[in-house]
């Protein structure tokens, strides 16, 4: 009797303490989040008081667009191969840092240095780099006798998509490098003398113990990164302003440029509630795959 | 299984949350931006001696311009301590629109603006009309459906080619065209030198109408200015054979002349590539000289208009709405109304204007005459804009009123002609889309 009301009065604290937050998280992301749904169904321009409902026409011109199907294509380039790339690199790097025996915390925090800086300085760092007429990729090709090779690395369709995917990894690796890491770190030892005492090589102990029990901090990683993948923005803006022509649009990209530049708030946010829904499935299936193989200790 | 649930309810909320939230929660309902303002009047001439603030914003440009503006608003409040102005300035032309916009979302729209899209902060609402007793130090005043918004900070600047003398000279190039076709000709001589004959800051998507317009008033707006509105009621297409020629031209020109690195090149870069030899031409307005000259003061330079196949010379130089503009929300205080109508005649005081146009290679808009010293190729563009001969026009997206765009056409269908040349894309397939988009902004617009 005494612990249940003690338990209740806990309860009835518990509420006071949460208070607080709840109504801060419903000012600043329900009530946002909700009124988007409304916009949505909306044709506002973002400006002026007048808004009015549309039924599902935003979602229909979505259907037909063919920037906005474009858009969806790059999204999808963007979002699998910086899964990809980005948790190949990390794992790789984590293995590399797990295993060195002096510098480790200088080669761990030289890794993790590009994650510290905000996606919007990486891109101008690496759009002066990649600059056709000044870069210094193009001057260090011309100075090597690779003049040959020059290209218009963010003005060239073909080109510009790949360098935003290879600059976002570059800044991003280092992030989910930790992640691995303390994966890696707790895997017991003796797994690994054992299976050597066994005879299992290098690989087969990384196929057969380290991947296996790496699989929790994969889920993690790849569903953060796939999250931060579909909603590249930053980068874009900065280095190829979603150019040359359509080539580098996402659908963040035009989330903005419609709502923002062309003054299309309501069709900006019907592109976003069905970005919510990509993310969603993505994430879902991403999350009922991978927790299938994670195995517990 | 309860573990499992919780990571797809977390999931699902973190999702919702990282994508929507940057969407909502305007309603529209914008407040003032801070006064220290200490009271109304009913008495608008005892203003000026109360302690009044207003905010103020411009697109920043290059730092000459910059520094121009800025000199004219510490001159004021030194001559008029009671005023305060909160000047919110810190973005350039390139995101000028957005950043008024996200100023607005955020309730803190500028209580006097350099206004740029003076047609979409109209119909929002936003803008009142310039005050009776200012009109008169205009000589030009641009009108939106019969009302006056704007006072323009200078006149509609012609465009044409900036070209290095010595690229010329090294080319044999010794007269400036009379035709459209002998200005290709001299792109023939100068690519034979081995410089890239133009730059393109293509990179800004704002820099991409220069040619656009170019071609379009040349082809399209000079025979028909109602053009845009024809193409509205859906009876021109850009399908149309002028049209097409003048997609056509800008093709070629781009395929043929422009600077390999056209797309990753900003506006604010082509100074530099013009003066450091690397391009022999810029297609650029007066605002360029400054830079220019302080790119590399040594470095000589001219200006021309190019004219079209028939010699004729077509000029974008109609006036179009843009100029301070006074907010709506900061008109509702009569002190800071009057507070701004002194800044704005102390702008156009031959005294402050004269140096601004000077900086800014700028046209005077006023009644008052004003003198400022030019160098040459300014004296080319006055010559050009009192040129009777020359026909006068604007660009795509600059027309107002029946032949006003969608506003979200203009940087679609740039985009657009970029793809079509680096696609090599056929002109007329291209140009179908163009209508079928435009079509359908229209009707997004009609909604």
């Amino acid at each position: 009797m005494i612990a249940q009301l003690k338990k209740k009065k806990w309860t009835h604290y518990a509420i006071w303490f949460i208070f607080p937050a709840f109504l801060l998280y419903t000012a600043f992301v329900i009530i946002p989040t909700l009124s988007s749904v409304y916009l949505s169904f909306t044709s506002w321009d973002g400006l002026s008081s007048n808004i009015k409902y549309i039924g599902l026409d935003n979602f229909i011109e979505i259907i037909n667009s063919p920037r906005v199907h474009n858009a969806l294509k790059n999204t999808l380039i963007f979002a699998f191969s910086l899964v990809i790339l980005e948790n190949v690199l990390a794992l790789l790097l984590a293995i590399l840092v797990d295993q060195v025996r002096w510098f480790r915390n200088f080669f761990r925090s030289i890794f993790y240095f590009p994650v510290l800086m905000s996606g919007i300085i990486m891109g101008f760092i690496w759009m002066i780099i990649m600059n056709y007429n000044f870069g210094v990729l193009n001057q260090l090709l011309d100075m090597t006798g690779l003049g040959f090779l020059k290209a218009d690395w963010l003005g060239n369709p073909d080109f510009a998509l790949i360098a935003i995917i290879l600059s976002t990894v570059w800044k991003a690796a280092g992030y989910y490098m930790v992640i691995y890491l303390a994966g890696l770190q707790g895997i017991p030892q003796e797994l690994h003398e054992a299976a050597s005492i066994d005879g299992a090589n290098r690989w087969q102990q990384f196929r057969s113990i380290t991947f296996p029990l790496l699989a929790g901090a994969m889920t993690v990683c790849v569903m953060l990164s796939m999250i931060g993948s579909l909603k590249i923005f930053d980068q874009i803006a900065v280095m190829t302003d979603g150019g040359p022509g359509f080539a580098t649009e996402t659908l963040t990209y035009i989330i903005y440029k419609v709502g923002f530049g062309e003054l299309r708030q309501g069709f900006g946010t019907a592109l976003s509630m069905v970005l919510f829904l990509l993310t969603l499935v993505i994430s879902l299936v991403q999350i009922k795959v991978l927790r299938k193989r994670e195995v517990q200790m | 299984m309860a573990k499992k649930s919780l990571l797809q309810i977390v999931s699902v909320i973190l999702s919702l949350t990282v994508v929507l939230t940057a969407c909502g929660g305007n309603n529209g309902n914008n407040t003032a931006a801070p006064s220290n303002n200490t009271g109304t009047t009913d008495n608008p001439t005892d203003a000026p001696k109360k302690d009044v603030s207003f905010t103020l914003a411009y697109a920043t440009g290059d730092p000459a311009t910059k520094q121009a503006i800025e000199t004219t608003i510490d001159a004021f409040t030194d001559k008029n301590p009671h005023v305060k102005i909160v000047n919110y300035s810190e973005t350039t032309s390139a995101s000028y629109l957005d950043w008024l916009k996200t100023k607005d979302a955020v309730g803190q729209f500028p209580d006097l603006v350099e206004m740029r899209d003076t047609k979409v902060f109209v119909d929002a609402g936003k803008l009142i009309e310039l005050p009776e007793d200012l009109r008169g130090l205009f000589s030009i005043l641009p009108e939106y459906a019969g009302k006056v918004y704007n006072a323009p900070l200078t006149g509609t600047a012609p465009q044409g080619i900036i070209y290095s003398k010595k690229a010329y000279t090294d080319a044999g190039v010794t007269e400036l065209p009379k035709t459209y076709d002998e200005f290709l000709a001299i792109q023939d001589k100068l690519a034979a030198t081995g410089i890239s004959p133009i730059v393109v800051g293509g990179k800004d998507i704002f820099h991409m109408g220069f040619w656009t317009n170019f071609f379009f008033i040349n082809e399209v707006y000079s025979k028909d200015p109602d053009w845009n509105s024809k193409r509205t009621a859906k009876t021109a297409s850009f399908t149309d054979a002028g049209m097409v020629q003048a997609v056509t031209d800008y093709k070629d020109l781009f395929s043929k002349y422009v600077d390999k690195g056209w797309l990753s090149t900003a506006d604010n870069q082509t100074a530099s590539i013009l003066v450091s030899g690397k391009a022999a031409q810029l297609f650029s307005g007066p605002w360029m000289f400054g830079q220019i000259a302080e790119a590399d003061p040594s470095f000589e330079f001219g200006f021309y208009a190019i004219p079209d196949r028939s010699g004729n010379v077509n000029i974008n130089q109609l006036p179009n709405l843009a100029g301070w503009s006074l907010s709506a929300e900061g008109a509702k205080d009569p002190d800071k109304v009057e507070a701004i109508k002194a800044f704005i005649t102390f702008f156009f005081q031959p005294e402050q204007y004269g140096p601004y146009l000077a900086t800014v290679n700028g046209i005077p808009t006023t009644s008052a005459e004003v003198t400022y010293e030019t160098g040459e190729q300014m004296k080319e563009v006055m010559r050009l804009v009192g040129d009777a001969s020359a026909n006068k026009s604007l660009g795509l997206a600059n027309w107002y009123g029946e032949n006003a765009i969608p506003p979200q056409f203009r940087n679609w269908y740039y985009k657009l002609l970029q793809e079509m040349v680096l696609k090599n894309g056929d002109v007329t397939e291209y140009m179908k889309k163009a209508d079928a988009e435009y079509d359908s902004n229209v009707k997004a617009n009609q909604q």
